[in-house]
């Protein structure tokens, strides 16, 4: 009986470790950081180029402040675990505003008011400072931001061929698609793609009060619309094999983001970007989200080191830093006064995101977000690849969107 | 107990003191932990003033027990019951062919059939999706393709995800139990086949009155564990169909991805940790059953 008792504590013992492994996430792990006022560690998951010009311009800090820039390829998850823990959190971080709010319940955050003034946000692009607000406090100092571009291989589709509307763009599919050659890819059934056209739409997947709105007239009419040129994609939905199509020269042109022009480009393709097709049924174009990188401050680093934080925040304003980036790696930026200069303008693919900004949606920076990524991933997946009714698997989903959020709280 | 025992059952509980202090710290502690979690509101809204709640979390985590948790459990059981016996049945063929007299490059053969597991899982699960199944690039698209037929979505039917997936499971899997199967095959003591060739017992009377039996008790904690691994398995199904931004449309699901999609994505931490009870217990009276049977059969 003593040996069955054993026996059955160890079989259960191996098998609640993996359930508790999957919950656990990510442990965020001491860093280097030194307690010292002057030291600032900052956490980011950015490319390479990206995180050299920041380095260099933050080293110009230095002796005065000592800056630990640490990539962390698991941010999110490690954030969530050490935040509020000063000795393993860092001091800030650099990533998009879309979690904003799920740090700024979680008490984590310090506004970055509370450090610069208001008035000095003035240079910011309007867009960039909403995606930075969480319930009227601003959290974020943008940087840059990112939209989905029109690309097109300039191989077979023409600079005058270049669809303006969504019908032309589906004439030009109809009549460029065979033989394992698409006309146009797009990633179809990810929720991050397929809201560009949800918007386009007037549809709204999450209002600024956390409320899912799955089964409202324009998503169901967006879904509907799109479905028409999801019959002429490939069956996957996914980065990889969307990517692979177009920078193959499989795919005559995609909707993409701007991570993009560098990959096809080192392949020797003549890349073009234009702006969003027009969405005949409502006369406004494709509308992505559009997502701002930017610099968030914890709330320990903003009462403790505070002197240091306010001037790496400082370095971090410098328009120049912005126009470096955006010469090493693509990046648009956030400071309207940047459009300004010779650099940026003559920067095909910056341009094209500032006039794609014009009407792209920031991300929803509400932590309920969080769950409508998957819960918009089923209902497109449904809709576009299984073929399921529109009204019935928009219920479903806004249905089981709402239970969701509910087990939030 | 006289003392000459009472000195050598201590001395054995302090030989194994490192591995029990390891078990409780890293198994038993979450275990509590998750539990004591589970009865409070801890979420994004309430991170660090979290208070208890009692049993609201698993009054709340028993309405995710609805009809698709039922589906996803009866996808489940039979994933593991299919998944196990093909391992064991493959398995055992294979370890069988590799203790064959005069095999010669044994253990070339053995490096190659352990590759699998020497891979990351996660590697190995996106090979698989990208270059076998995918509809553009996948070798076997690409050989349908030859013949001249249109491309298949392998992974976009609920049954078509379900044995795409077992196939993938039984990759990762084999190499484990070809290994145990092997090592225990090597075991049998070769006088007691000597015997039944006398006897003039063919192959099939040798392996079922001598083989399996021999190997039952060495290899039933392996399958235990490996019953467990797969009926909790959740990287092969995610990976290949599930995951936000590459589904595929198939609704094949296991309690894991379910749990994964209707609790875990939520950031509630007290709930999510009641769901995790939950799935403990339940996987708790499987282990008992199994238990069960296991000691039945040893009698």
């Amino acid at each position: 009986m003593t040996k069955k008792i054993i026996s059955l504590i160890l079989s259960a013992t191996v098998a609640v470790s993996t359930i508790l492994t999957g919950c656990s996430g990510a442990s965020g792990g001491p860093s280097s950081k030194a307690s010292d006022p002057n030291t600032i560690v900052i956490w980011h998951d950015k490319e390479d180029a990206v995180a050299d010009v920041l380095k260099k311009q933050l080293d110009t800090l230095s002796p005065d402040i000592n800056i630990k820039l640490e990539k962390k390829t698991d941010l999110t998850e490690s954030l969530k675990m050490v935040g509020d823990d000063p000795k393993s959190a860092p001091d800030m971080y650099i990533f998009a505003h879309d979690k904003i709010g799920v740090y700024a319940e979680m008490g984590i955050l310090a506004p970055i008011t509370d450090i610069i003034p208001k008035k000095d946000l003035t240079a910011y692009m309007d867009k960039t400072i909403e995606a930075a607000t969480y319930k009227g406090e601003i959290y974020q100092l943008p940087i840059y931001y990112e939209t989905l571009l029109f690309m097109y291989n300039r191989l077979y589709m023409k600079d005058e061929d270049v669809p303006k509307t969504t019908e032309e763009l589906y004439k030009y599919m109809q009549s460029h698609t065979s033989g394992g050659h698409y006309g146009f890819v797009e990633q179809h059934s990810t929720p991050y793609y397929a809201a560009g056209w949800i918007n386009g739409f007037g549809g709204q997947i999450l209002d600024d009060n956390g409320k899912p709105h799955l089964n409202s007239e324009q998503v169901e009419n967006a879904l509907s619309y799109h479905k028409k040129f999801v019959k002429m994609m490939p069956g996957e939905t996914e980065y990889s094999t969307v990517n692979t199509l177009f920078s193959e020269g499989m795919a005559h042109s995609t909707i993409a983001g701007p991570w993009m022009v560098p990959t096809v480009k080192e392949k020797g393709m003549d890349v073009g970007v234009a702006a969003m097709p027009t969405i005949n049924e409502t006369g406004t174009p494709i509308a992505p989200y559009m997502g701002v990188q930017g610099v968030q401050v914890l709330k320990n680093a903003a009462k403790n080191k505070t002197k240091a934080v306010k001037k790496v925040l400082e370095v971090l304003m410098k328009p120049e830093v912005e126009v470096e980036l955006a010469n090493a790696s693509g990046c648009a930026p956030a400071n309207e006064s940047c459009y300004d200069l010779d650099d940026i303008k003559n920067d095909e693919v910056v341009m094209m995101m500032k006039q794609t900004a014009d009407n792209a949606v920031p991300m929803p920076n509400l932590p309920e977000m969080d769950v409508m990524w998957t819960v918009l991933g089923d209902l497109l997946t449904d809709v576009n690849m299984s073929g399921e009714d529109i009204k019935t698997s928009a219920d479903k989903a806004q249905q089981k969107a709402e239970s969701l959020i509910k087990s939030m709280q | 107990m006289n003392s000459k025992n009472r000195k050598q059952t201590l001395q054995c509980y302090a030989w194994a003191a490192p591995s029990l202090i390891l078990i409780a710290v890293i198994v038993i502690f979450p275990i509590l932990y998750t539990g004591y979690i589970s009865f409070t509101n801890m979420n994004v809204y309430h991170w660090n003033n979290y208070s208890f709640i009692g049993l609201k979390n698993y009054k709340d985590a028993l309405f995710v027990f609805d009809s698709g948790f039922l589906k996803s459990l009866f996808w489940t059981i039979a994933w593991t019951v299919v998944s196990m016996a093909l391992q064991l049945v493959i398995a055992f063929l294979l370890a069988s062919l590799l203790n064959m007299k005069g095999l010669k490059l044994k253990n070339v053969y053995k490096t190659l059939l352990i590759f699998p597991w020497a891979m990351p899982g996660y590697v190995s699960i996106l090979l698989w999706k990208t270059g076998m199944f995918n509809s553009q690039f996948g070798l076997l698209n690409q050989w349908i393709g030859k013949l001249g037929f249109a491309p298949i979505r392998w992974l976009n039917t609920d049954t078509g995800a379900f044995w795409w997936c077992t196939i993938v499971n039984l990759w990762l899997a084999l190499p484990f139990m070809i290994t145990i199967i092997d090592g225990a095959l090597q075991s049998v003591e070769k006088s007691f086949y000597e015997s039944a060739l006398l006897d003039g017992a063919n192959w099939f009377e040798r392996t079922f009155y001598i083989t399996i039996p021999m190997i039952k008790p060495i290899i039933g904690p392996s399958v235990v564990i490996t019953v467990f691994t797969t009926f909790k398995q959740f990287d092969v199904v995610y990976l290949l169909t599930r995951q936000v931004g590459a589904k595929t449309g198939a609704d094949f699901s296991t309690i894991m991805t379910y749990a994964y999609e209707n609790a875990f994505i939520t950031n509630n931490y007290g709930y999510s940790s009641a769901v995790s009870i939950i799935i403990f217990v339940l996987l708790l009276i499987f282990s008992l059953v199994i238990n069960r049977n296991t000691s039945r059969a040893g009698k």
